[in-house]
């Protein structure tokens, strides 16, 4: 009887279901992602004075795409094949290796496209420099685009390897290591400002712990933040010390996923250690370890507290990054046209990132 | 009919009691948990102006102040985006250098016709004070202090090397002669001789400006940069034949050279005069290597005097004078209520702007007050420009790149003029 009534009301098929169960996410997902978006694409088209479009909304004018050419381009700008020789020659090497990987098939299609066409990138943009009386019409961008490269670049394979070699170690169920989980955890769930705070302290040459250690060693501190040697050495390591915990935890996950057979098998073939981790731990793990790079990368592209609050990018620029880069042009400097024209600009580079990883994971999948 | 409504709204905030006007207040100068309302007693920037808010916030007829919470190194980025949030604070304080930017926009509100029904008299302020709020012809603010850059100097040390005559400290009046002052340091002490911020906060660049000033020359002059000449380069190489002879260290940032001179390992140390009466408590104490402390005018190396300096106002936005008279009246209140503290705000060793507190015995019996006197007529600046933060910072990037990176000096001066230049055609 009552099964009856409700077969008798109006059914949503399920397709309308669906879309009456998305509506909410939709309409959130436009008006606080796709609209911002598209409205810093907008701005970036334009000449935009922060202050003087809030008091005059007339006050900004249409210039297309004249941002992009004055953050990116300069005067008299020639492309060469030595203009950059160690980078260029490391891009040539890139898509060698990668061609010569593909054809001997010990590489997939995907992953051997994505390293021949980042390796392709890695010989051709630095060939760009100025000629003869040119310039960069801006010439912060490139160098702060490059910095926040080496910053990526020596982050993600450290957070990578110490939180791999910490999962690793730390990978039992004794009380002892769940306390140390949480001992290694803990760090994440500061804020950016506690964690600059820390290693400010800790990186003074006057009262810090690490001048103290070198000290009774016999050596001079080290001036961490001021140094241009060590300024993003610094950042970098307060980074790892930061952002160990989450891939800690997506590594311990990764590795309780690997079945006790497997290494029970590999002893009976004598591998065991380091030999167990190299052939069963690290091919079972391959899809974490992958998750976790791009994870980082996307992560560690916006890098802006610890640059900003530890060393105000100095010294002379060294750790100067895109974000902060951009928070300046458009908060101090009110250029938010030119600001969004860079953040634009990150735009492409992390959805880049993106795709490689949907590419990379869909290649398991098969 | 107009003022009769404000002056009903007036009325009616006024007739119902214990309804209290609030007023949010934006400033740097960093933050004071027990301040007080005591405003003879506090010490140092930070406490002395929170005790004097908290005292206009206990002391004003119905008119309540809540401090807003903001950053010193973010500050102005925060105050712009809460200006084109729509959300600025009711009353800020604010740079001098920053008048033309803020003012330019039409973000303050003009003050001339309220500032004399607040109780406030601009005839009062000296004449710098007054060119410090004006633009245009209009005042957009409430001038608070001036402020410039001092030597403080460790009297000890100075007397060790011999460098102290009539109680007073022998300072150099040459670059030649500051090299040998700082060898004798040295030599007798085993001390560097001047110590400053040169690694972050632009300490470094207001030291190259005085110097480039002291000869008659700028970083630019109407719309053309000049940096790029003998002027700049003779200021910067005074400052590295320090560093090239170990007679300083470029690498310390504010908190480690103020702590290497309170430490006593430092004869001078260039900061502002908002720390004379927080090194002068210091010297007070036993456990700091500073014992005996003065504060100097900044020492003409070249042919005329100058010394970098800026002043602190208070403005109010102009979005509040023209929607919400009630607010605005409470946020004269307390304008007023600053301004009648002058001289509180003095103590931390900031030159008053009211002539009746220059005047004042009070103000003259201030600790070392008499010691830097000159420094008012020395005070120097930039030009006024919109671009003033980008400017300082171009300098403050490629003077770093001399001292901490060993770029070369015409490179750096190049580059920065080539820069400066950029900002100045946008």
């Amino acid at each position: 009887m009552a099964r009856d009534r409700i077969a008798g009301r109006r059914r949503l098929t399920q397709k309308q279901a669906a879309a009456l169960l998305l509506l909410p996410f939709f309409a959130v997902y436009a008006m606080f992602l796709v609209y911002p978006f598209l409205r810093g694409i907008w701005i970036s088209l334009h000449d935009w004075n922060l202050l003087a479009v809030a008091f005059n909304p007339d006050a900004k004018e249409f210039i297309g795409f004249e941002n992009y050419q004055r953050v990116m381009w300069g005067q008299n700008i020639e492309w060469s094949a030595w203009a950059s020789p160690a980078l260029q020659v490391v891009g040539l090497a890139g898509a060698g290796l990668a061609a010569f990987l593909r054809r001997t098939d010990r590489m997939s299609r995907a992953t051997a496209i994505a390293l021949g066409l980042a390796s392709v990138l890695l010989f051709v943009l630095p060939g760009f420099h100025p000629g003869e009386g040119g310039r960069w019409y801006d010439r912060r961008f490139w160098p702060t685009v490059g910095n926040t490269l080496v910053f990526v670049g020596l982050t993600v394979p450290g957070v990578t390897l110490t939180a791999l070699v910490i999962a690793a170690a730390i990978n039992r169920e004794t009380r002892a290591m769940a306390v140390l989980r949480t001992l290694f955890f803990l760090s994440q769930v500061l804020s950016v400002t506690v964690v600059t705070l820390i290693w400010q302290i800790m990186f003074s040459p006057r009262q810090g712990l690490i001048a103290n250690i070198t000290e009774v060693f016999g050596g001079t501190p080290i001036v961490w933040l001021t140094d241009q040697q060590f300024a993003m050495a610094a950042i970098v390591i307060t980074t790892i010390w930061w952002s160990l915990g989450i891939a800690m935890i997506l590594f311990l996950a990764g590795l309780q996923d690997i079945s006790a057979d497997l290494y029970e098998a590999g002893a009976l073939d004598n591998a065991t250690g380091v030999r167990a981790f190299r052939h069963i731990t690290l091919p079972n793990l391959k899809r974490t370890i992958t998750l976790v790079i791009v994870l980082q990368i996307i992560l560690h592209f916006q890098v802006f507290g610890q640059s900003h609050l530890m060393t105000q990018g100095g010294p002379n620029d060294t750790t100067q990054v895109l974000v902060r880069y951009i928070y300046q042009t458009g908060f101090r400097d009110s250029e938010l046209g030119r600001a969004s024209a860079m953040a634009v600009f990150l735009f492409v580079i992390m959805s880049g990132f993106s795709v490689l990883q949907f590419v990379v994971g869909r290649e398991d999948d098969r | 009919m107009k003022q009769i409504l404000i002056g009903a709204a007036f009325a009616a905030g006024f007739a119902v009691p214990g309804v209290a006007q609030e007023v949010t207040l934006g400033r740097f100068f960093g933050a004071c948990e027990d301040a007080g309302t005591d405003t003879k007693a506090s010490v140092g920037e930070a406490c002395i102006i929170q005790s004097i808010i908290n005292a206009a916030s206990a002391g004003i007829d119905g008119v309540t102040v809540e401090t807003l919470p903001t950053d010193w190194g973010n500050y102005y980025d925060q105050i712009k985006a809460a200006y084109a949030g729509g959300t600025p604070p009711d009353v800020h304080v604010m740079h001098r250098h920053r008048v033309p930017e803020f003012a330019g926009l039409g973000a303050l509100a003009e003050l001339s016709d309220d500032l004399a029904a607040a109780g406030i008299d601009p005839d009062d302020w000296a004449p710098a004070a007054r060119d410090a709020v004006s633009f245009d012809g209009g005042i957009y603010g409430v001038p608070m202090d001036f402020h410039a850059n001092l030597w403080h100097v460790n009297m000890d040390l100075m007397a060790e090397a011999g460098l102290v005559e009539d109680g007073k400290p022998v300072l150099p009046s040459s670059p030649e002669e500051l090299l040998k002052h700082a060898q004798m340091v040295k030599e007798a002490t085993g001390q560097d001789y001047l110590a400053a911020d040169f690694a972050q906060f632009p300490i470094g660049v207001r030291l190259v400006l005085a110097l480039m000033w002291q000869q008659g020359a700028n970083i630019f002059d109407g719309d053309t940069a000049t940096i790029n000449d003998a002027a700049a380069l003779n200021a910067v190489t005074a400052i590295t034949q320090l560093f090239d002879a170990d007679l300083a260290d470029p690498q310390l940032n504010y908190a480690d050279s103020q702590q290497a001179f309170l430490n006593g390992e430092a004869a001078v140390l260039v900061n502002g005069t908002w720390v004379v009466d927080l090194y002068d408590a210091e010297a007070a104490k036993a456990e700091t290597g500073l014992n005996d402390y003065y504060a100097a005018d900044f020492p003409t190396l070249f042919d005329q005097g100058a010394t970098w300096a800026d002043s602190h106002m208070w403005a109010i936005p102009a979005s509040l004078k023209a929607n919400d008279p009630e607010t605005f009246g409470a946020a004269l209140k307390v304008l007023a209520f600053i301004n009648d503290h002058n001289i509180d705000w003095a103590r931390t060793g900031h030159m008053a702007v009211r002539t009746s507190v220059l005047e004042s015995a009070d103000y003259a019996a201030l600790p070392h007050r008499d010691e830097y006197a000159t420094t008012a007529s020395i005070a120097r600046d930039t030009p006024p420009s919109e671009r003033y933060g980008a400017i300082q910072d171009v300098l403050n990037r490629e003077l770093q790149a001399i001292w901490l990176t060993d770029k070369p000096v015409e490179t750096a001066l190049a580059d920065a003029e080539a820069e400066v230049q950029d900002l100045l055609d946008r």
